[in-house]
């Protein structure tokens, strides 16, 4: 349902997408993992538009762009059918959590006040924030910032979820919570791409990993041909240096 | 004479200071907005010659300011053949304005800069356009952040319309001068005393209404009301 091909991506004079290919079906799992600076939460923002790519094409169900000839109509109807959560949560600051996940039905989805309510209420109870939904983001740990940042992706209904390094900026004692809430979304079939460094959560939540390595997709597999048998020197040492920090 | 018989005379000439003051606030609002637009928009040219607009605005003293604007002004609508309508207190509205105006961008501007740029990727992702954004997101959070500042620039604002006697216009400290002179200069202190009041309340006005809209934005839950907020600023600034 949803295709990279071939996209470059440069930040000034540093190349740092060298023409990825990436696929993925329907109900998919992908996780993506790789070192640090190798252009994974580039390469999710490629999909939303939220990073402009000097070239390549993105393919999504009928919608297709080449980035050479960015059209706004396409750009808008992938936005509207993927939904990313980020590694500093990006909470809108000035609202609170009920207002989080609602404004993005009220303003883009123009539902109802009632039923965008209804949507956010259900969400929160999902991730487990009803009680904080008054609560502005100062007010919030950065676990519950998170499942707020959940909680607004899910409402939107999106076929697509992206998540970026969702727990990286978290305190440990707070992963947990987070990771059972994106453990349980992934499991309700929602086609989603994941960029981890939580090797053990990535294999048993994926059913297919994706290595990224200095700007291009380097190996990509399911859990075990990725893990058990990395195909090359460069995986297997990015995966024992991994296992070694954990 | 009475020392009190000058209050009224001199709060005779307020209507006028406040007329100059509210126009500089709304006119030079509205530069600033446009001036801050762009310049973070960057349009050739156009972004260049508004840098130098406000770097005059923040580097040339604001009694030079308002010199050029009582002398040129006169002289631009010349070039253009219209006869000379600007009166020194037009010529005082328009000079303040431009001042605040390239002053407050300079407030305006930042403010929306140090708004996250993860604020921006979030609303974007979600399909945002681009004034559901500024209204909806960015744009509260800019007011946040720049209400301080925006506060301090109305206070230099007030300031200023002191110097509006120098190009002629009849505001409450040209006023005051005019009283002074006529009653042989007997109660100069008294007469100085009374016009620092007069400053020292418009200020705190202003200064009541901009915290008033600090305590009220949403960036968190108002654990106590605005008004006893302000209560208790009050308090710790007196
Ligand atoms: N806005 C930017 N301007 C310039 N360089 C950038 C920008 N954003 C990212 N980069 C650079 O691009 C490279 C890829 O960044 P990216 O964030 O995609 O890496 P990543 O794989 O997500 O890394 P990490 O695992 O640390 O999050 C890095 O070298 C980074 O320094
Ligand atoms: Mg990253």
């Amino acid at each position: 349902m949803l295709e990279l091909k071939d996209v470059k991506l440069s930040y000034g004079n540093t190349q740092v997408l060298n023409g990825v290919n990436l696929s993925v079906k329907r109900g998919d799992v992908v996780s993506i993992i790789g070192p640090s600076g190798t252009g994974k939460t580039t390469l999710l923002k490629c999909i939303n538009y939220l990073v402009k790519p000097a070239s390549g094409t993105i393919v999504f169900d009928q919608i297709r762009m080449d980035y050479q000839r960015a059209d706004k109509a396409a750009i808008q109807a992938i936005r509207l059918r993927t939904a990313m959560v980020f590694q500093q949560f990006n909470v809108f600051k000035n609202m609170t959590v009920l207002q989080n996940v609602m404004d993005p039905l009220v303003v883009v989805q123009r539902k109802s006040t009632d039923e965008a309510r209804e949507i956010a209420l259900r969400e929160l109870e999902r991730v487990g924030l009803s009680d904080k939904r008054d609560s502005y983001p100062s007010q919030l740990s950065g676990g519950q910032l998170q499942r707020t940042g959940i909680a607004r992706a899910l409402a939107v209904r999106p076929d697509v979820m992206l998540f970026d390094e969702p727990t990286s900026s978290l305190d440990p004692e707070l992963v947990g919570e987070v990771l059972k809430v994106i453990k349980d979304v992934t499991s309700s079939g929602i086609t989603s791409l994941l960029v981890t460094h939580e090797m053990q959560f990535a294999r048993n939540i994926s059913s297919r990993i994706v290595f990224m390595d200095r700007g291009v997709v380097a190996a990509d597999g399911s859990p075990a041909e990725i893990f058990d048998a990395p195909s090359s020197p460069r995986l297997a040492q990015f995966l024992q240096s991994e296992l070694a920090f954990q | 004479m009475d020392v009190s018989a000058m209050i009224p005379e001199l709060l005779s000439a307020l209507p006028l200071t406040l007329a100059i003051t509210f126009t500089a606030i709304v006119v030079g609002f509205c530069l600033a907005l446009v001036a801050s637009t762009l310049r973070i928009r960057r349009v050739p040219v156009i972004s260049n010659l508004v840098d130098l607009y406000v770097s005059y605005a923040r580097s040339v003293p604001v009694v030079l300011q308002l010199f050029v604007a009582f002398y040129g002004l006169p002289l631009l609508v010349a070039l253009f053949g219209a006869a000379d309508f600007f009166s020194p207190n037009v010529a005082a509205m328009v000079g303040l304005s431009l001042y605040h105006g390239g002053y407050l961008s300079e407030v305006m501007r930042p403010a929306y800069l140090a708004v996250d740029r993860g604020q921006h990727d979030a609303a974007d992702s979600l399909g945002y356009t681009f004034r559901q954004k500024i209204f909806r997101i960015v744009g509260p959070q800019a007011i946040h952040i720049g209400l301080p500042g925006y506060g301090n620039s109305i206070i230099y604002l007030i300031h200023n319309v002191a110097l509006v006697m120098y190009i002629g216009a009849a505001d409450v400290m040209a006023t005051a001068h005019l009283i002074m002179e006529r009653d042989y200069n007997q109660y100069q202190f008294e007469t100085y005393l009374v016009l620092a009041v007069i400053y020292a309340l418009m200020c705190l006005i202003a200064w009541l209404i901009i915290r008033f809209f600090e305590l009220r934005s949403p960036m968190q839950a108002p654990e106590a009301t605005a008004t006893t907020q302000i209560k208790h600023a009050l308090i710790s600034n007196a």
